[in-house]
């Protein structure tokens, strides 16, 4: 049993990446089990009560998800998707350069008002961590409506994916100037929307889908490991997204429909592919110690991947084949589950090394949904009904089982290496 | 101070973007000029923007005449339409890989799944969007493109 040190922002989502002066927040699990070692430490005489009393006055209990951070979070969400709605509304009580200097305004006031809050925090003058967080979060939303309301005003032909692009670069730009992992978050997803988008208007195929997550993983695994030597906190969120990426990568090259044929090479994707490659190498080189395995982790996962697609079964059993199993697709779908376990696996495995519980779950579920569906994709044509049910039932007890014994026995593995003592 | 000037550079970035993501459309509607083109109606959403009307240009079909407007000629890149004058609008003369040496003409893009040159939409409320795509499917109607000295176009009205 690991237990995560106090005061390390290592899981949930802080506001800030710099460590605040005041009394550090810890999950009620975590000061449980500092007020254990306190009481051990004591009996050994290693510190007097005094001591352990001042050791835990620098902790105050804070959950990961309050009903406050919970409303707030909620309330950034709908204001966020409303800001764009208005922009999609194309009120006519207001003149196209009205709308866009109102959103301008607004977004202008957030990033400023976020700024002001931030300061009085850092100066030690109270106020809410998570409010600024979600006032950052909120104008980096509120940048998405002003670069829209702009297209709207201009008449940029409609689904123009580089907007969305745009508006990614501007809240990267944003959460890199301010260190703060809202916008980051907002960066993120907007990023690989416009990314996904760009490959697929310009030559939709699932390989291209496939090649275009696996860069994706590849680079945002190799931001994360770069992150280890700078802006720690900015690690996680890349190391996340590249590990869901990889995860959804992996699932769509399993896909007995996807094959190497399909594929055409267009600028976004070629693009994302050097990029991938040059961060994944800087990654591994620049990184520390362990860290520099995750990148080329994630390049050994795109080689399984493009191996499973590459493997023709002649009779793939997707939607659109009628013909009767073969063989060969019964070993794919079982190469494919055991392969997708053991990527699951070492995500779990990464998730209790890096005490990430976001990772933990992410390969669960993952794990839950690939199961489900290479099972349907395989027995739904042989079987039906309850001996269907049974059968997935199956496979899935199989999969828990082994998923949670190597899990257990990796992690342990790797945290004796760590720690020999 | 330092955090003011961060948050200054941060904005004057963000809306350095802004005219990025905008700079077509923006620099033909502040230095181009007025052509009239006859245009046709489609009537679909932008979940980002909301209504709009797709605006089809009868006379800047290309030879075949394909839907949407391909080139295809095998490669792709920038596309130029030479512009000439008939019967009070204006309708391409031609359709090249090569920037013209003199204007107006339409600087165009086919790297993605169609020819696009930045006046395929027209955004308006919803329901003047309805009103305006039954009013042009009608009888047809005609597009203001404004259009600078590179080509970059912009629509500025439809009526």
């Amino acid at each position: 049993m690991c237990a995560a040190p106090v005061g390390a922002h290592t899981s949930g989502m802080s506001t800030h990446v710099t460590p605040r002066p005041s009394t550090g927040a810890a999950t009620p699990r975590q000061l449980d089990w500092l007020r254990g070692e306190l009481a051990a430490w004591t009996r050994e005489g290693l510190l007097d009560p005094d001591q352990a009393e001042a050791v835990l006055g620098r902790y105050h209990a804070r959950r990961r998800l309050s009903v406050g951070r919970l409303l707030l979070l909620l309330g950034v969400a709908f204001v966020g998707v409303g800001l764009i709605w208005l922009v999609a509304a194309n009120l006519d009580q207001l003149s196209p350069l009205g709308r866009f200097l109102l959103l301008s305004a607004i977004w202008l006031g957030l990033l400023v008002g976020g700024e002001v809050l931030g300061t009085r925090i850092a100066r030690g003058a109270g106020g809410s961590p998570v409010l600024v967080l979600a006032v950052r979060t909120l104008a980096a939303l509120a940048y998405g409506s002003v670069v829209f309301q702009a297209a709207q005003s201009l008449q940029v032909p409609a689904w123009e994916p580089s907007l969305v692009g745009w508006w990614a670069a501007g809240a990267l730009v944003h959460a890199y100037a301010v260190r703060s992992l809202g916008p980051l978050t907002v960066g993120l997803v907007t990023g690989l929307v416009w990314f996904l988008w760009a490959v697929l208007e310009a030559e939709p195929s699932g390989m291209a889908v496939v090649l275009a997550l696996l860069a994706a993983a590849a680079l945002a695994t190799g931001v994360a490991a770069l992150h280890t030597r700078w802006l720690t906190g900015f690690s996680a969120p890349w190391r996340e997204a590249g590990a869901l990426l990889a995860l959804a990568g992996l699932f769509a090259a399993a896909l007995p429909f996807v094959t190497p044929g399909d594929l055409v090479w267009n600028r976004w994707l070629a693009g994302g592919v050097a990029a991938a490659g040059v961060v994944v190498a800087a990654g591994a080189v620049l990184s520390r110690g362990r860290e520099r395995l995750e990148p080329l982790g994630v390049v050994g996962v795109a080689g399984l991947a493009l191996l499973l697609v590459a493997w023709d079964t002649g009779s793939g059993p997707g939607p659109d084949t009628g013909g009767a199993l073969t063989t060969a697709d019964w070993l794919h779908a079982v190469v494919s589950v055991g392969v997708y376990v053991l990527v699951a696996i070492g995500v779990a495995v990464l998730g209790t090394l890096r005490d990430s519980w976001r990772l933990t779950a992410l390969a669960t579920g993952a794990i839950v949904v690939f199961t489900t569906f290479q099972s349907f994709a395989v027995f739904a044509r042989i079987i039906e009904g309850a001996w269907l049910f049974l059968a997935l039932g199956l496979v899935l007890l199989g999969t828990g089982v082994l998923f949670d014994r190597v899990r257990r026995g990796v992690a342990a593995a790797l945290e004796n290496a760590e720690d020999p003592s | 101070m330092k955090r003011a000037l961060v948050v200054v550079a941060v904005a004057v970035v963000l809306l350095a973007c802004v005219g990025a993501a905008v700079a077509p459309q923006l620099s033909s509607r502040l230095t181009g000029e007025d052509y009239l083109m006859e245009v046709r109606p489609v009537d679909p959403i932008d979940p980002f923007r909301g209504a709009y009307v797709t605006l089809d240009y009868p006379g800047l079909q290309t030879p075949g005449g394909s839907q949407p407007p391909s080139m295809d000629d095998g490669e792709r890149g920038e596309v130029f339409i030479p512009l000439v004058e008939e019967d009070g609008h204006w309708v391409a003369a031609d359709w090249s890989r090569t920037r013209p040496d003199e204007g107006p003409y339409l600087a165009c893009d086919d790297r993605d799944w169609a020819i696009r040159c930045g006046i395929e939409s027209w955004f308006a409320p919803q329901d003047r969007a309805v009103e305006l795509e039954q009013q042009l499917a009608g009888d047809g109607g005609v597009a203001v493109v404004r259009i600078d000295s590179r080509g970059r176009a912009s629509v500025v009205a439809v009526r």
